[in-house]
């Protein structure tokens, strides 16, 4: 830094739970500010009533972006449309965000969501259009009793460097690494850690209600529209102390069925290439047998534009998808496994175009065929890494996630050919793909297994499985498993093991998907 | 920075380099940075900022920032207008700087005023009813078809002496006494209020003792802090007051708060009591009888301040009167109010309340209290929570003291205005009737049953920011008596959206919300003065842009209006020639024979009648009303101090004569004075001299607006109209103590607050409605199990006395066993067929004739729907709570004439018929609950020692002309609804 350059400052937000009396002026000094839309907000006070009559208190915690230093969502920002700033500040640029909600995935504290009005994703900036002209944030301005300051981290005089420095401050889920710029002063463990309190029954806070809900009042959560997130554990909750929450509010999942799908799309993509390449390669079929020279490049390329269809349908501005190449960020998972993605379909089509050109292409066909192997692994397994980021989400930060899907993209591909060779390649082939789902299938059942038996090291995590095996993805994963299991007997059963496995697995990813979104996190 | 930042730095920038390099002011904010919390006062007239939409474009925004009051509750915060200078239209809404009470910061509601601006469901034309009351139906008129019928009916009931059949009912006034003075114009009695289902217990109590209704702790300065409900979150003056409590608790106060469920308040205490409902003032007077057991009280303020003298010669006649000799009577008082006689009472450990009552002790002048609604509103004898309350205060001479608990008059000014209308010459008995000699303020809630008992009609009935049918207790009685067109002739809803009153009205008249309408307003936040200013912003704006607006309906949306302009309006038209003498309080001075306009009215009031303003107006080159346009609020003084220690100049002391108790008389008349706050006016001497002070120690002081000049520990008023045993701080058993109630029995809480609402005033803002929207019924897990209710959000039936209403349960450790409490901010309903109302807050009902009365069902919940905006289809809620407030039957203490809240109920899990919402009332039983209570009360016929219908120094809206104090020849309505308790001694 030149001498003369004036040091950037390091915005750091201090929100004093000790002075906080949850009046939530912040909460609509916010709206007003920046025009945030009914049923989402960029910040709001939750609340948590702790101990026991008359020994009882409630607890606040004002809840936001914690300008995060290792900000999850920035790495996972396909276009840096989600960037921080020199002086700390996680901003956004909504021209050119496509709404792939991977941000909302990735930040530990579902602190993002996206504009009903521009379908862009927002969240608090610490209102940097008033920084940046003087004037401090509009929850700073209106706060009855000062509990939330603004301040240079890096100006030891200013009043949140003292605080930082000399005072008790504590941010939140620091063991995600992501380092918050966002300090508590006098929080309640009860607030602070998402799953500590008690979700109330009912679908009721203590003034309002969780979520969306069907006409007519009483609402069991089952009923309660399937893409909204309670806070609170459903459970006991992780606080030694009574801890009830009485007031939060709606969350949204970011990834819905199209995401859940688009992973089974992209195992068919990928297994259905591999696996006949993979078969011919071992000499289980011939490299001109129909299954090879047609079904491989045909289902790669159709479920990869499915899966590329779904993925598009998936955005809020699907116009504006083409950002994921020209705007490329290539720490984001999703740049990657676009490419990746688009590697595959083109070494796929190549291989199509070497199966149009005859027999003369076939050496160029082999060549081709080996060298997508690699490709469809990546696009079967990049997914473990783009689900990686989504800090927050403890189900899917398993190391185990990436093999995971390879099996699975065997387990798709097997049964994917299945039909098509008992139709077209009859004989030892057929034999060899039925071993090799069994095989798939039987090791998919163990790792699942073994997500479930495993004991999880963080409530998160176990609350995941727990969401997966028994509590709104039970159907799904109960289906799956029995279908699974089923298709071990590839062997013996024949081809309708192949329906058995996709099936299986379609209702595997969709309950792993959704049950990694389904534990709350603010 | 980009270059292009630096440039709009050093044009607008409000950081403090920036600022005050330019010369301009720096608002120096919570984080005490370079940063300002508000743009430099100097740039109001065109501030740039960045769109926050556009952000990280850099789209510049011009505004003229024009200041307002909030009117979302009685604290009147200071709000910014951004009026947009390319639209004209109002942005959003920040707090003013420039205020001296909420010094820039605001709560919840104030930035939502933006949401009631631009609400898509509000009134934009006069309407008026086609078709049966009720009906539905409705037509647009204009103004003056609206205006001129209104003033004909009232003109013909004027010119007939039918004065009493004209009134105006308010509700939250958010103004200092402009409407009062309409009423008196009109030579009526008919100011109506919503106080006695609101503070008329707690001011009761405070007027008793210092002929001041209002407390007006300092809490910034106080040690310690105690309060009665949650006054951090909910109270008065909320916000306010929480800035000052948090800076006290920054620097060490103690904070005490007596609230009996869990309120955020509570969660900040240094010591939650959770009592018992209904024995406050039993904990009250264990503390006073710990200071006075071990000598812990100010012996020297008692003498000198308290009327002990009176009280020793009046019920201790045998003993010498001296202090030594009070003092011995004093500690043998209270000496029953032991801290285990107040646990056994309360359900707190009696060490507990020693422990609080040592740290009350050691407070000493630095103690700042306050008790406003919650118990004092509560209970049968609530007016005694308060006025043992500040016997805490009294004994430590914590009264005017740095920290201590002021008078609020001292702490409040309201400006003469230009006309002051005479006292009206008639007494209107269906607000102030007979058996409520004492009542603090009009017997409001008892309209429809005295309407129903014949004892009068209403040819004209306005409310004005009031929805009787919601708000009072047994709504469904005032539904019946609003539908009678032969008790309420002409019934005029004067709003800014539809209420459940307003349906059965016969005009509609919409008003401005917080900015566009005027008011004047000043309140006790602090030991300081200050008034501030709500004006209609756009006219503001445009007057500042020059180009002046005469009529507010100009700037607003649609053809909404403004009170004070409708007034003044109405009232030319009541009296167009001036022969009934009304005009002239509407007629310019400046332009004699001409119309009153609001910019004379505020502009002569910024003038005259506002010290210091002129000087500092004409200091910045502006008149006094530009400068109050422009800056909306202004500090008159601050350290009023202990006004009643200031000696009485000699000039005032004329022709003085002294009773024995040291009251001093004057013939001198009272000192011009500006200030016309309301405060007790004790009658003068027998000769006609004016009370002027009080000797204390051979000095003549200033002393209190008293009969007796001082601290009136033993009201002589109370003894002498027919309440001797109530004239000490005492304990009255509330109706909701444990000994009155079965076994199966609990007392409902039914008045706790949110910080987020108000009442029904804003349920026209989306933001605060999507924040809190249901009020569940809070019950412990305790008495769940015990009522058999499994699950928070189970069905409850809750039973009163005359009804049930159906609700969802809130199992929760924040309610004291034996308590459930139900927030009643919720419960919004529209009739089937009918306006919409506040759409995102509002349920479809259905109304019904049953054999027990009446049915109310919910056919519709709240939910999405289309209009101008866009918000109004992302309503994700649709469970409004429930109206509980129809199933209470009234309640008015006999003595202040508070309705007393708390309800004896019975809660069961719900039927298998009942729906959430549900409700059924028996008028017919409401009206015997009435009844009853009625016969608790000692008639003024009976009672009065002096032929008069009601003490004449007691405070009173609208007090009529002496003549009509007196008793009405022949038997009064209530003579013979004299109660047993009515033959006891009087004095």
């Amino acid at each position: 830094m030149a001498e003369t350059d004036l040091p950037s400052p390091r915005w750091a937000k201090l929100l004093d739970q000790s002075r906080c009396i949850g009046c939530h002026a912040c909460t609509t000094a916010c709206k007003s500010e920046n025009e945030v839309p009914v049923g989402v907000t960029r910040t709001y006070v939750k609340s948590v009533d702790v101990g026991t009559f008359p020994q009882a208190r409630r607890a606040f915690q004002v809840t936001r972006c914690n300008q995060c230093e290792d900000a999850p969502c920035v790495a996972a920002c396909p276009t840096e449309a989600m960037y921080r700033r020199p002086d700390g500040i996680v901003d956004f640029d909504k021209r050119i965000c496509i709404g792939c909600k991977a941000c909302m995935a990735a930040c530990p504290y579902d602190a993002i969501f996206i504009n009903p009005e521009d379908h862009s994703a927002e969240k608090c900036n610490l209102c940097a259009h008033r920084l940046d002209i003087g004037l401090e944030p509009a929850c700073v301005t209106v706060c009855p009793t000062e509990a939330i300051i603004v301040g240079d981290l890096g100006d030891p005089a200013s009043e949140v460097s003292r605080v930082v420095s000399r005072e008790p401050v504590q941010v939140r889920r620091p063991e995600k690494g992501t380092r918050p710029g966002v300090y508590y002063k006098g929080a309640h463990a009860a607030t602070l850690d998402p799953l500590a309190a008690r979700r109330p029954g009912g679908g009721l806070f203590a003034w309002a209600t969780q979520g969306r809900e069907p006409a007519g009042g009483r609402s069991p959560a089952s009923q309660r529209a399937p893409q909204t997130v309670t806070s609170g554990h459903p459970g006991r909750g992780t606080s030694q102390a009574a801890a009830l929450l009485s007031y939060d509010v709606p969350h949204q999942v970011p990834w819905g069925w199209r995401v859940s799908l688009y992973t089974w799309t992209k195992s068919v993509a990928a297994g259905g290439f591999a696996v006949p390449v993979l078969l011919a390669g071992a000499g289980y079929l011939g490299w001109g047998n129909d299954v090879v020279r047609w079904a491989a490049p045909l289902l790669a390329l159709a479920f990869l534009a499915v899966t590329g269809a779904l993925l598009v349908a998936d955005l809020k501005h699907p116009a504006r998808f083409y950002l994921i190449f020209t705007r490329r960020h290539w720490r984001s998972w999703l740049v990657r496994g676009a490419v990746i993605l688009g590697g595959f379909g083109a070494i796929a089509a190549a291989y199509l175009a070497a199966s149009l050109a005859g027999a003369g292409a076939g050496t160029a066909r082999q060549g081709l065929g080996w060298a997508g192997l690699p490709l469809a692994l990546a696009a079967a397994v990049y997914t473990a890494f783009l689900f990686g980021q989504a800090k927050g989400r403890d189900l899917w930060q398993s190391p185990l996630l990436a093999p995971h899907l390879a099996v699975q993209a065997a387990l798709a591909g097997a049964a994917a050919v299945l039909p098509l060779l008992a139709w077209l390649a009859p004989g030892r082939a057929v034999t060899a793909d039925q071993a090799v789902l069994a095989v798939a299938a039987g090791v998919h059942a163990a790792l699942v297994a073994g997500e479930v038996a495993q004991p999880h090291a963080t409530a998160h995590a176990r609350l995941a499985v727990h969401e997966m095996t028994l509590g709104s993805q039970r159907l799904p994963f109960g289906i799956s498993v029995v279908l699974t299991l089923a298709a071990v007997a590839a062997p013996w059963i024949g081809t309708p093991a192949a329906a058995l496995a996709l099936a299986g697995l379609l209702g595997y990813e969709h309950a792993y998907v959704q049950a990694g979104q389904r534990v709350p996190l603010a | 920075m980009t270059d292009e930042l630096e440039e709009l730095g050093r044009r607008v920038s409000a950081a403090r380099e920036a600022a005050e390099a330019r010369g301009e002011t720096f608002y120096q904010g919570a984080s005490r940075v370079h940063l300002a919390a508000f743009p430099p006062r100097e740039r109001w007239d065109d501030w740039v900022e960045l769109s926050s939409r556009a952000w990280p474009a850099r789209e510049e925004k011009h505004y003229m920032l024009v200041p307002t009051t909030c009117f979302n509750c009685e604290s009147a915060c200071g709000l910014l207008a951004y009026v947009d200078r390319e639209s004209g239209q109002v942005r959003k809404f920040e707090g003013n700087p420039e205020h001296p009470g909420s010094r820039g910061r605001n709560c919840a509601k104030g930035p939502a005023t933006i949401n009631q601006v631009t609400d898509p469901d509000r009134i934009l034309y006069p309407l008026r009813r086609s078709g049966p009351r009720g009906g539905g139906g409705w037509e647009r008129i204009s103004w003056d078809e609206a205006l001129d019928a209104l003033a004909a009916r009232i003109r013909a009931a004027l010119l007939e002496s039918r004065q009493n059949e004209i009134m105006v009912h308010i509700g939250r006034p958010g103004e200092d006494g402009f409407t009062e003075r309409v009423l008196a114009s009109w030579g009526v009695d008919g100011h109506n209020s919503h106080t006695n289902v609101c503070s008329s217990g707690g001011r009761t109590g405070f007027q008793f003792w210092m002929g001041i209704d209002r407390p007006s702790p300092d809490h910034a300065n106080a040690a310690v802090i105690y309060l009665i409900s949650a006054h951090l979150e909910a109270g008065h003056y909320f916000n306010p007051h929480a800035q000052r409590i948090t800076q006290a608790r920054e620097n060490g106060a103690k904070v005490i708060v007596v609230d009996t469920r869990l309120s955020n308040t509570a969660t900040h205490a240094d010591y939650w009591l959770s009592p018992q409902p209904g024995s406050e003032a039993a904990i009250n007077l264990a503390i006073a009888n710990h200071l006075i057991q071990t000598g812990a009280y100010d012996r020297e303020f008692v003498r000198r301040w308290w009327n002990w003298a009176e009280y020793l010669t009046a019920c201790h006649p045998q003993v010498p009167v001296t202090f030594e000799a009070f003092e011995e009577i004093l500690s043998g008082l209270y000496a029953e109010f032991t801290f285990e006689f107040a646990a056994a009472e309360s359900g707190i450990p009696a060490e507990t309340l020693a422990e609080v009552a040592d740290v009350v002790a050691a407070a000493g002048h630095r103690f700042s209290c306050h008790s406003w609604r919650s118990a004092a509103a509560g209970n049968l004898g609530g007016w005694q929570v308060s006025r043992t309350l500040f016997l805490i205060s009294a004994l430590l001479g914590a009264v005017a003291t740095p920290g201590g608990t002021f008078p609020n008059a001292w702490n409040k000014f309201v400006p003469r205005p230009i006309h002051v209308p005479p006292h009206p010459g008639v007494w209107q008995e269906l607000s102030w009737p007979l058996e409520y000699p004492l009542a603090q303020n009009e017997m409001s809630f008892l309209l429809p049953h005295f309407l129903k008992d014949g004892r009068g009609r209403l040819d004209t009935y306005f409310i004005r920011v009031y929805n009787p049918v919601w708000t009072n207790p047994d709504g469904l009685s005032w539904m019946e008596v609003l539908r009678e067109e032969s008790l309420v002739g002409c019934f005029v809803a004067l709003t800014p959206t539809w209420n459940e009153s307003a349906y059965f009205a016969d005009y509609v008249l919409p008003m401005g919300v917080g900015s566009e309408r005027h008011d004047t307003h000043s309140y006790e936040q602090y030991d300081g003065q200050w008034i501030a200013f709500r004006q209609p912003v756009l006219r503001a704006a445009r007057a500042r842009r020059g180009e002046p607006v005469a009529d507010t309906r100009e700037v607003n949306p649609g053809e909404v209006w403004e009170e004070n302009e409708f007034w003044i309006e109405l009232s030319w038209r009541i009296d167009p020639d001036g022969s009934l003498g009304i005009r002239r309080y509407y007629e310019s001075v400046e332009r004699p024979g001409e119309k009153l306009t609001v910019d004379e009215y505020y502009g002569w009031m910024f003038s005259h009648s506002v010290p210091g303003l002129p000087e500092r107006a004409a200091a910045e080159g502006m008149t006094p009303l530009e400068w109050m346009r422009r800056y909306g609020a202004f500090e008159i003084s601050r350290g009023q101090g202990a006004v009643h220690e200031q000696e009485v100049p000699s000039a005032e002391l004329r022709d003085v004569s002294v009773d024995p108790f040291g009251r001093v008389y004057t013939s001198a008349p009272a000192p011009a004075d500006p200030n016309i706050v309301p405060q007790g006016a004790p009658s003068p001497d027998d000769e006609g001299r004016r009370p002027a002070g009080v000797m204390i120690d051979g000095v003549v002081r200033r002393g209190f607006p008293t009969p007796s000049g001082r601290l009136e520990f033993w009201s002589s008023t109370l003894a002498g109209w027919g309440w001797p045993e109530h004239a000490l701080p005492g304990y009255i058993r509330s109706h909701v103590h444990p000994s009155e109630l079965a076994a199966d029995q609990v007392v409902l809480l039914s008045t706790f607050r949110l910080p987020t609402q108000i009442h029904t005033r804003s349920a026209n803002a989306k933001w605060l409605d999507e924040l809190a929207h249901t009020n569940p019924v809070w019950i412990h897990p305790r008495d769940a199990a015990r009522f058999g209710i499994a699950r928070t959000g189970d069905l409850v039936r809750v039973e009163t006395e005359i009804g049930y209403f159906v609700a969802k349960a809130w199992i929760t450790e924040g309610i004291r066993p034996g308590v459930v409490a139900c927030s009643h901010h919720m419960g919004r309903w529209r009739l089937d067929g009918g306006p919409r109302g506040a759409g995102a807050m509002t349920a479809t009902v259905g109304l019904r004739r049953s054999p027990g009365g009446w049915a109310m069902e919910r056919r519709a919940p709240a939910g999405p729907y289309r209009s101008a905006d866009p918000d109004s289809q992302r309503i994700w809620w649709s469970d409004t709570g429930v109206h509980q407030n129809l199933t209470f039957a009234v309640h008015p203490d006999p003595i202040s004439g508070m309705h007393c809240w708390h309800q004896a109920v019975r809660v069961r899990p719900a039927g298998p018929g009942d729906k959430h919402g549900d409700i059924a009332v028996d008028t017919a039983k409401a009206h015997e609950v009435y009844q009853r209570w009625l016969a608790r009360t000692r008639p003024a016929g009976s009672v009065s020692p002096d032929g008069t219908r009601r003490p004449r120094w007691l405070m009173r809206p609208v007090k009529p002309a002496a003549a009509a104090f007196a008793l009405p020849a022949g038997p009064a309505p209530g003579g013979q609804a004299r109660a047993a308790g009515a033959d006891g001694p009087v004095r």
